[in-house]
């Protein structure tokens, strides 16, 4: 191999470590920016079941299609896009609840709060962990009729 | 005769059988989840209050550079006044946010002038004899807020026969004290409609 051909070969090779390093920005034990401890989150609709939790006898007819997370200071900051992919009006209740470092409630329970979607429609609910204590959190839905 | 005595015996047997009725259907009371999103009409009710204290305190706590900076911001309570058509007790919102950014650990709050009274009146008791005034707390020591938080609370009501539909805005406003300069603020909104 002449000497030249080695030397872009190995350029390439370090160039495409350097990407394969880049692609792992995300620090472990968080995927889309949320807390995820060990469990194992390999998509978005991995991340939307482990965070999401529908409680109540009726079940709103909406699909929550993404969570991401960041953080404001030291507090988890919380994106959750809700889709009504139904033409109808759906109204559902929706709270956030907060989970420490050692699993345990961080915050009071939040208190319900209403949320209209109309037909065909997507709302992004946003909100901002109570203090730094909350580590973890669940979405939790629900119908209000 | 006869008929006019049965008719009478009948009114007050029925009378007595309402009564005993009535006596028998107890009034059910049974505890309700005090977060529950309430619709019983559409005056400003508990869901409303929860909401705008919880969102508020929220957007206080990421919004205002002061507090999200870290720095534990002292911060006084002012009125939120009330220009809504009913009555609202606004101090039920700004205490429940109190108690929110308290337990944030990110603000803390001076007396405020609801507070001052009690507060003076406590310092003042102190310095009576009956206390060691070596352990005491001193007159002249209190520590004034940086930031005051005020605001107000407005509504629009529109009525037709079939339809009412209510609109509140929360308004409220973080300032520094000593330079005047606004260093937080946000409106939070709810629109409540019923048919008849």
């Amino acid at each position: 191999m002449k000497p030249l051909t080695l030397i872009v070969t190995l350029f390439a090779a370090l160039a495409l470590s350097a990407c394969g390093t880049k692609k792992g920005f995300e620090k472990p034990g968080f995927a889309f920016g949320c807390p995820i401890g060990d469990q194992r989150i390999s998509s978005m609709s991995d991340l939307v079941k482990a965070k999401t939790v529908r409680e109540g006898g009726k079940s709103p007819d909406v699909e929550v299609e993404e969570v991401r997370c960041t953080t404001t200071g030291e507090l988890l900051k919380i994106d959750v896009g809700v889709y009504n992919d139904e033409s109808d009006v759906e109204r559902l209740m929706y709270k956030f609840r907060w989970i420490d470092a050692e699993g345990m409630r961080a915050a009071e329970e939040e208190s319900w709060k209403p949320l209209l979607m109309y037909g065909n429609s997507r709302q992004i609910v946003t909100t901002v962990a109570p203090n730094p204590k909350a580590r973890d959190f669940r979405f939790i839905i629900m119908g209000q009729d | 005769m006869q008929a006019n005595l049965t008719l009478r015996l009948l009114s007050v047997a029925a009378l007595a059988g309402c009564i005993v009725l009535s006596g028998c259907a107890k009034p059910k009371t049974r505890y309700g989840d005090a977060g529950a999103v309430e619709t019983v009409t559409n005056q400003f009710g508990s869901t409303d209050l929860q909401m705008l204290a919880e969102q508020m305190s929220q957007s206080m706590l990421s919004e205002a550079p002061v507090i999200s900076s870290g720095n534990l911001p002292i911060v006084t309570i002012q009125e939120v006044k009330n220009k809504t058509s009913e009555y609202i007790d606004t101090r039920t919102i700004t205490n429940r946010m109190r108690a929110t950014l308290q337990k944030s650990r990110r603000v803390r709050f001076a007396a405020d002038e609801a507070d001052m009274k009690k507060q003076i009146s406590e310092l003042q008791r102190q310095q009576s004899e009956y206390y060691k005034q070596e352990q005491s707390a001193q007159i002249g020591q209190m520590v004034g807020a940086g930031f005051r938080l005020s605001g107000e609370i407005s509504s629009i009501v529109k009525e037709t026969k079939d339809v009412k539909d209510v609109y509140y805005q929360l308004f409220l406003s973080l300032t520094n004290v000593q330079t005047g300069i606004e260093e937080w603020s946000d409106t939070k909104d709810i629109r409540k409609t019923t048919q008849r």
